[in-house]
């Protein structure tokens, strides 16, 4: 059945691997300072060279839907900026006074040393530097981030991780009953994380949980971080991301986990995830249930509304679409207009690079996007060659279509007449202040832009 | 002996070395002056005597500080020229993380394209994109492989090599790479040696961009002079120079940004050679006056009413158009001055402050100053204390304290923002102007707008102070919102350095810090 609906194309185009990379979709390991940034009172110190931070800036927050930071900032962090004489002779003591002075002048909570590919190269000692610190009482711990360690997310990981050895420590203390861990979207990198997160903590906590929100606009700061070892169980709600960090925490506090693979869209998939969940956690149904009643009551009354243009606007609506995403926006993109709105499908490229351990367990997903449609999506980290599949490998039918895509799909977009919405990084067409396309109210929100920008708004 | 730039070598010696750049300094404009001794240090460049004045042989002192927030690196900057070409390709022989910032370029290649009016299109830098494995092996056969990329996807007019600090450290070598590899892609391929670690200065890009370009690029030995071309070293200003030079019947040839491979190819045929910024302009300027004999234009920037006019006059001589010269600067002049009176009338008691690199904050001065907006302070992210050209009237600092006055609180440092609560509480100002990111969300904090001065060629010329003028009556509208944020909005510094008075408090004491941090 899924045959007939979405034929498998001859593969035209190379897939190279590891290959080189025109127009990136993700910065380097050391590009987790964001992570830092993610957390209230988190300040990254950046033990790299002088245009590392300034080159992740972009692909993390300014270009990615220009969405700005917060506290210790985005633009100035602290950085060693690292120059020959730290390289020929080692960089510690430059180091040491940029820990020492970032300690005096900026406020934070909790301070994160990110080695980049200078210092690791060198060889330096950043470990016994950092501990001299944090010995005296300063919350200071250290991360191994050099950028050819791989992309961002790869940071992401080393830097939780490092976060919860040096900082959070051993716990075997007593369990919080309905207490959940939140590991959820990588900050900044998913350019909606913001508005996704209230999203999420909104439907949790209807739902009847405690949720310990560890990044975002509701999180409490480093207070979180030390209730990690407390909580009942970690719920994952990623493609991949986070899975390295719950498999830890199993070890380390004893606590399970539940993954949640595709972010919840729209009504259905969202009641569906609420009971998944309040399942698990084993607690009390009746909250739960008169939520999902009073969400889907408006969520309905909202697509009544809806249903009315989509059904009789004169004047073409796309009906095909490609999404080029990372791993948690193209699946949860994709599964939702395809399932809930009806678009057909043509191609979807993931391009945060999943380990490729993971890559089997992603595709699966996409065999079961809706009754009878499937497609198989492509692993590219590489602008060129995306941009070669779209032209040689997608045939798009008469009618507009829709890219939910980034700013490198422009040219593409630009020749072949279609509607390009850009939604994951990088970034420029768009800016990003409160927004969500996912659970109840982002799907409203994600409907709205599509057809805001079909019918000549942007 | 002068000292010329050798383009023999692939590699550029650094600012710091050449020109004794700084980016820590605190004081008068005048002492700055002074201290800089550009007169002996450009005697000494041009080969007569041995360091001219006291200054010629000395170095800058320069403070220091412990704390530093992040900058940009040679290699970024070598992202924005040399990646910003139509048809030529940047191969980033780096980890990917060094190309994060791509799509911040191809944003400024976008606006300078259509500001350009040239066909829009995605930059094509290449990354050859490195792992741990090739940190310990060696990542040579990957830049062949991407070399080979680069001509089979885009078969471009030329490649460009750049290094990082990743490669440099690991020592690849790409001099030999570019010098096999052009041989069989049968195109140029120039090594540019960029580390970010290199230079303490981003602006060392802009003269390792520019000296491979002259180096590989620039056509040798050209048959015929274009008496009608004069080059002008740019970023992705809007072609405004065309109007500014019509009167002297001169095509602009802008280089690097938005050029293809032709446009600055015939860079040696040209009549001369000018900038709308020393800092970025005196290196390719400086080349190709050395090596291919097209004169570098030595005058101050044209900014405000002296500058410009001594702009033009020192064109006017190279191309023998005095006279419509001299009629047009009158024109000119009787043109903008009801205007510009106007605009002063607006501005009186207002305030103003620039943060942007050196010399172009010199142009910015003089606009500011021709508004009769008053100028208590401002920040360089560097300084140059003579150029590569060393031309008698280049020395732009000194062409605008001479023309405007001095500025009380001239501080040189590198996008430090931490520095801001003390700055502005020293000096006051209603806006500021800035080029580079960082600093102007932490003034906004603070209750102040900034202009973000993205088209460099805003305060050009004549029509330049008109058109600054009128764009900082929208930021200054905008102070409603930085009021907003300043009652609302926490600064991220703390208690203790809040309290401090002197902004370069750390640099001078930095033992201070073992009082706070124990």
């Amino acid at each position: 059945m899924s045959d007939k609906i979405n034929p498998q194309k001859l593969k035209l185009v190379k897939r190279p691997k590891n290959g080189s990379i025109t127009n990136p979709y993700y910065g380097c390991t050391v590009g987790a300072a964001y992570s830092v940034l993610g957390i209230k009172g988190g300040v990254p110190i950046a033990n790299c060279g002088p245009g590392c931070m300034y080159k992740q800036f972009f692909m993390q927050s300014f270009d990615n839907g220009f969405q700005g930071s917060y506290g210790a900032g985005g633009g100035n962090l602290p950085s060693a900026n690292v120059q020959e004489n730290d390289v020929v002779f080692g960089g510690l003591k430059t180091l040491d006074n940029l820990i020492k002075s970032s300690l005096a002048v900026i406020k934070g909570d909790l301070y994160v040393v990110l080695t980049g590919c200078s210092g690791e190269l060198i060889g330096d000692d950043v470990p016994s530097v950092v501990k001299k610190y944090r010995d005296k009482g300063y919350p200071i711990v250290c991360a191994d981030t050099g950028g050819f360690k791989g992309t961002n997310l790869t940071g992401h990981e080393i830097v939780v991780q490092s976060i919860i050895d040096q900082f959070v420590g051993d716990y075997d203390g007593e369990k919080t009953p309905g207490l959940v861990n939140l590991w959820f979207e990588t900050p900044y990198y998913n350019q909606n994380w913001r508005g996704d997160y209230e999203e999420i903590v909104r439907i949790l906590r209807g739902a009847g949980l405690k949720v310990n929100i560890l990044f975002g606009p509701e999180n409490e700061g480093v207070k979180a971080w030390k209730k990690i070892p407390k909580a009942q169980f970690n719920l994952i709600i990623s493609s991949w991301v986070g899975l390295e960090t719950v498999e830890k925490l199993k070890e380390k506090y004893n606590q399970p986990y539940l993954h949640i693979p595709v972010l919840p869209i729209g009504e259905e998939a969202t009641t569906a995830f609420i009971r998944k969940v309040v399942e698990y956690a084993g607690i009390d149904k009746k909250k739960s249930e008169k939520f999902i009643k009073r969400e889907a009551e408006l969520y309905y009354y909202y697509i009544e509304h809806f249903a009315e243009f989509f059904s009789e606007y004169w004047f073409g609506l796309p009906s095909e679409f490609a999404v080029i995403a990372n791993s948690d926006y193209a699946i949860a993109y994709t599964k939702f207009l395809a399932d809930q709105i009806g678009l057909i499908p043509k191609k979807t490229i993931v391009t945060d690079n999943p380990p490729e351990k993971y890559r089997a367990a992603l595709a699966e997903e996409y065999k079961h996007l809706s009754d009878g449609v499937a497609i198989e999506p492509d692993f590219v980290e590489d602008g060129y060659t995306v941009q070669q599949i779209l032209e040689k490998e997608v045939t798009f039918g008469p009618g507009v279509p829709l890219i939910i895509g980034t700013t490198w799909e422009i040219d593409y977009a630009r020749d072949h007449g279609a509607l390009l919405l850009e939604s994951s990084s990088p970034t420029t067409e768009s800016l990003v202040v409160n927004k969500s396309y996912i659970g109840y109210k982002g799907a409203l929100s994600f409907i709205e832009h599509i057809y805001s920008a079909t019918v000549g708004g942007k | 002996m002068v000292k010329k730039i050798n383009l023999d070598m692939s590699t550029v010696e650094n600012r710091e070395m050449r020109l004794g750049t700084i980016i820590g300094w605190d004081g008068k404009a005048s002492q700055l002056i002074e201290e800089s001794d550009y007169e002996g240090r450009s005697e000494k460049k041009q080969g007569h005597g041995c360091g001219g004045g006291k200054g010629g042989n000395c170095r800058l002192c320069e403070l220091k500080s412990p704390l530093n927030q992040q900058t940009m690196c040679a290699n970024a900057i070598v992202e924005c020229q040399i990646g910003n070409t139509e048809d030529c390709i940047l191969i980033q022989h780096a980890p990917i993380g060094c190309s994060a910032d791509n799509p911040w370029f191809n944003l400024a290649f976008h606006n300078g394209l259509v500001r350009r009016k040239k066909k829009l299109q995605n930059l094509k830098i290449m990354s050859t994109n490195l792992s741990e494995k090739d940190m310990v092996f060696g990542a040579s056969d990957k830049l062949k492989r991407t070399i080979r990329e680069a001509k089979e996807r885009y078969n471009p007019k030329a490649i460009f090599v750049s290094m990082a600090c990743a490669t440099a450290i690991i020592g690849e070598d790409i001099d030999s790479i570019a010098e096999e590899m052009e041989a069989e892609v049968g195109v140029p391929v120039v090594p540019l040696h960029c580390e970010g670690f290199r230079s303490k200065h981003w602006s060392t890009g802009f003269d390792i961009s520019q000296h491979g370009v002259a180096r590989q690029i620039v056509k040798r030995n050209p048959e015929k002079i274009q008496k009608d071309l004069i080059n002008i070293v740019a970023l992705w200003g809007t072609d405004y120079f065309t109007q500014l030079l019509a009167p002297l019947g001169l095509r602009v040839n802008y280089m690097i940004d938005c050029a293809n491979y032709n446009e600055m190819h015939q860079a040696s045929e040209a009549v001369a050679t000018t900038t709308f910024c020393h800092t970025l302009g005196s290196y390719l300027a400086t080349a190709l006056e050395q090596h291919f004999g097209v004169p570098q234009i030595d005058a101050p920037q044209p900014y405000g009413l002296a500058g410009t006019d001594a702009w033009l006059r020192a064109i006017a001589k190279v191309v023998g158009k005095e006279k419509e010269t001299e009629e047009y600067i009158e024109s000119e002049h009787k043109r903008i001055a009801p205007k510009v009176a106007e605009l002063r009338e607006f501005y009186k008691g207002v305030k103003g402050f620039i943060m942007t690199g050196s010399a172009y904050a010199h142009g910015l001065l003089s606009v500011l100053r021709e508004l009769g907006i008053e100028v208590q302070g401002s920040i360089v992210f560097h300084h140059d204390p003579v150029y590569d050209g060393a031309g008698k009237h280049q020395d732009s600092l000194k062409e605008f304290v001479d023309n405007y006055g001095d500025i009380e609180h001239y501080s040189v440092s590198k996008t430090q923002a931490y520095q801001l609560p003390q700055v502005f509480r020293r000096v006051k100002t209603d806006f500021v102007v800035i080029r580079h990111q960082g600093l102007a969300p932490e003034a906004a904090k603070m209750g102040i707008p900034a202009l973000a001065m993205g088209d460099e060629h805003i305060p050009v010329g004549y029509e330049g102070i008109i058109r600054t003028g009128e764009m900082l009556k929208g930021i200054l509208a905008r102070k409603k919102f930085n009021q907003v944020l300043n009652r609302h909005v926490e600064s991220p510094y703390s208690k203790w350095w809040k309290q401090q008075d002197d902004p370069f408090l750390l640099a001078k004491h930095p033992e201070i810090l073992d009082t706070v941090i124990k």
